[in-house]
């Protein structure tokens, strides 16, 4: 093996431990899209891809990783990153599809060849076979950058292609690149201590791994991980090397000064800064709060899932069974004119003059029929709250849309390159809860649909942050269909019920996000963002993101709403709900001081919290009465959906104990606000 | 002098920063010691948007607080 000067090696490719030469069985080989965040990285997949796009959880982990079948290859996307370490959960799942992978295709931002090539370097120095590919060259030329790739090409001593992706330029060249990556120059003296290193490690990007200190790769191999010292000499090293590099490879005219938009730089300015976000907020709100949560949502589940769908499953499921069916019909107030019964002993098909009769009645009117099998299984799987039916209703119609229009909204934003600004805007009023800036997108989702925003709790950095949002989110932030509720009776309530209910809640968001911010053992990672250039959104890589991640979202969350419906349909033919009504009983006429039929609007809140809210309704508070009422209801349980998917994301345990607890402390607030106003 | 003290419009070379992970973060983005910044906004609360070599880093104040800087 030979070992030259770090800045001429002259670097001959060699065989190492399964690092380099393609497997055995060339069809598996793995090519990995490995990047910084914002550098085009989605882009390129999408280009690569094609149509099919297996989005799933790295194991262990709840950071999304897709896959796809590419020529002969299998090609990874992984989650932006600076450099392969474990900093967070992001980098550990990219590190590790990187220790696996036989071609490294890394794709960086030819502005920002100072960070980037850091991570290219990275990549070189672990013996990955790579191919480089310096993305936004037009950007580059816009601001008087020009990039010698040939110059990058003999320094790295890995294969560069110029690309300007969004405007599908240079991508052809990738197919190419991809046989065509091959070891680049590496540290000299790193190297041979790599080299000493692989009869333990294996291989020499893990080796690398161990020496620059992640205990993660290290406990593997049974060994313990270099000291933090030695991490940083290297990582001095690499940092002196790339600069040199580009001392050579780039002439700037404007030397270090960056050409921005005027909207980049006032949506972090105090002035402009705020009264943007406001703007940008109420758009989000009016998209996905009113356009698609009640707009959309009323025609997909009111008219097409109630009315046609669920109304002809149950209808045929009728066919042979003994119904009785109950039908109401409304006038336009949603007040009940008319409620008729009909007896089918032998089911709807054995008795059609009197369907005829059912049809009739509701003819012309709004109504709403009502299906009581005989057959308790049948009661389980399509009765009211049918496991079947229900589910059907819920994730099609009802999830379906709002999935779809949080994504496409996420998605704009990301691309727009506004959320790194959105964070640096907030982090400060975050930070008192416990949080950084970042937290601000599952918050203000929250609002939205709570179950959309407990996933969205992913990007967080620390599992600290992760359950303080996701508490925070189930407890006291109401979703669009519960504001809307929440909305119609405080407007009935007065300007001081309203001012007293958003005093509490507010209030007792903040209480909650210090107290454990104090007592959650470690602390608010610090907020150190990037904050890209801010540029239109391409419309076709909106819709792709939006529909794989909606896609992703249906498939993992599916089996969980079977299992909600299927709990709560139990809890109804048992007559357990009953029971659980009359539990509640004293605990709402007493320390609430509400009616008894309260009690039900809490039990029906946990189907769906709009429910819940909705059922307060008819009860006839007053004013403070119903700020007590709307207090408990908004940090009572959430949804079915909700739950599930907190449990799903947070662990049983630890989501069990945010639901109890949301449960003592909306009973504990809410008769406290009783007996103080009452 | 900490970097938290820059005010919008002011230049500071970077003459120590916080030991840890978030020193290895740092190094990746280019943030060494001897680099110079220039502070593009400075916001209520602390948070301090900063340019260097063509990129605009957000830091939290309290981050800020723990780098020390000099005259460039």
């Amino acid at each position: 093996m030979e070992h030259t000067s770090d800045t001429k090696i002259e670097h001959k490719p060699h065989k190492h431990l399964r690092t380099d030469a393609l497997p055995v069985n060339p069809l598996k080989a793995k090519v990995v899209l490995v990047g910084n965040p914002n550098v085009g990285k989605s882009v390129v997949f999408n280009y690569l891809s094609g149509l099919y796009v297996d989005v799933s959880n790295f194991p262990g982990t709840t950071v999304e990783v897709s896959k796809a079948a590419y020529l002969h290859y299998d090609l990874y996307d992984t989650p932006g990153i600076y450099g392969v370490s474990s900093f967070n959960d992001e980098e550990r799942v990219a590190r590790d599809i990187i220790l696996n992978g036989d071609v490294i295709l890394n794709i960086v931002d030819a502005v920002h060849l100072e960070r980037d090539l850091f991570l290219t370097q990275q990549l070189i120095d672990m013996g990955k076979r790579v191919g480089l590919i310096v993305n936004m060259l037009d950007e580059a030329r816009r601001q008087t950058i020009s990039v010698d790739l040939k110059r990058l090409e003999e320094e790295m001593g890995i294969p560069v292609i110029g690309t300007v992706a969004v405007k599908k330029q240079g991508l052809e060249e990738i197919h190419q690149l991809v046989s065509r990556a091959c070891e680049g120059r590496q540290n000299k003296a790193l190297h041979a201590e790599l080299h000493e290193m692989l009869a333990v490690v294996g291989s020499q990007a893990e080796a690398l791994m161990v020496l620059e200190g992640d205990g993660i790769v290290a406990a593997r191999h049974g060994i313990a991980p270099a000291d933090h010292s030695r991490r940083e000499e290297i990582y001095i090293d690499r940092r002196n090397r790339v600069n040199r590099i580009l001392q050579s490879a780039i002439t700037d005219v404007q030397t270090g000064r960056r050409v921005a938009s005027v909207l980049g730089r006032w949506s972090v300015s105090p002035i402009f800064g705020f009264p943007i976000l406001a703007l940008v907020l109420y758009a989000l709100y009016y998209f996905v709060g009113v356009f698609v949560a009640q707009d959309v949502v009323e025609f997909t589940e009111g008219r097409i899932g109630r009315e046609i769908v669920e109304f002809n499953i149950k209808a045929s499921v009728a066919q042979h069974a003994a119904t009785t069916v109950d039908v109401d019909v409304f006038n336009y107030a949603g007040d009940v004119l008319e409620n008729r019964s009909f007896r089918f002993d032998n089911g709807l098909s054995a008795d059609p003059v009197l369907w005829n009769e059912v049809r009739k009645f509701a003819d012309g009117e709004s109504a709403e029929f009502m299906f009581n099998y005989d057959n308790v299984w049948l009661v389980l799987f399509f009765g009211e709250f049918g496991a079947i039916t229900m589910t059907l209703t819920y994730l099609v119609f009802l999830l379906l849309p709002l999935v779809l229009g949080f994504y496409f909204a996420l998605s704009v934003l990301e691309d727009s390159g506004y959320l790194p600004r959105l964070a640096t805007l907030v982090d400060r009023f975050l930070r008192v809860i416990g949080l950084n800036g970042r937290a601000v997108i599952p918050i203000i989702l929250g609002f939205g649909c709570v179950t959309m925003a407990t996933i969205t709790t992913r990007l967080l950095g620390t599992q600290r942050e992760k359950t303080i949002a996701t508490t925070i989110l189930q407890l006291a932030i109401p979703c669009s269909a519960q504001l809307g509720v929440i909305a119609a009776l405080l407007a009935t309530a007065g300007a001081a019920a309203t001012l007293i209910y958003t005093f509490v809640i507010l209030s007792f968001l903040i209480s909650v996000g210090t107290v454990m911010n104090r007592s959650l053992p470690g602390e608010t990672s610090p907020l150190l963002i990037d904050l890209p250039m801010m540029r239109l959104p391409q419309l076709n890589n909106v819709i792709k993101k939006t529909s794989y991640k909606t896609w992703f979202f249906m498939k993992e969350a599916s089996p969980w709403f079977f299992i909600g419906a299927l709990t709560v349909g139990i809890l109804q033919v048992t007559n357990a709900l009953e029971h659980i009504m009359d539990a509640m009983e004293p605990l709402v006429v007493q320390w609430l001081q509400l009616p008894r039929e309260a009690a039900t609007a809490f039990v029906m809140g946990l189907v769906r919290r709009d429910f819940g809210a909705a059922g307060l309704y008819q009860l006839n508070l007053d004013p403070f009465q119903t700020v007590a009422a709307l207090v408990t209801i908004t940090l009572f349980v959430p949804c079915v959906a909700s739950l599930m998917v907190m449990l799903k994301e947070r662990g049983i345990k630890e989501g069990a104990l945010i639901w109890v607890g949301s449960l003592v402390l909306a009973m504990t607030v809410g008769g406290l606000v009783s007996q103080i106003l009452i | 002098m900490t970097l938290n003290t820059l005010t919008k419009g002011m230049r500071g070379r970077i003459d120590r920063l916080p030991t840890g992970d978030i020193r290895s973060q740092f190094i990746r983005l280019g943030l060494v010691e001897g680099a110079v910044v220039f502070c593009l906004e400075k916001l209520p609360g602390g948070t301090i948007v900063l340019e260097f070599s063509r990129q605009e880093v957000a830091l939290s104040g309290d981050l800020a607080r723990s780098i020390t800087i000099t005259q460039p």
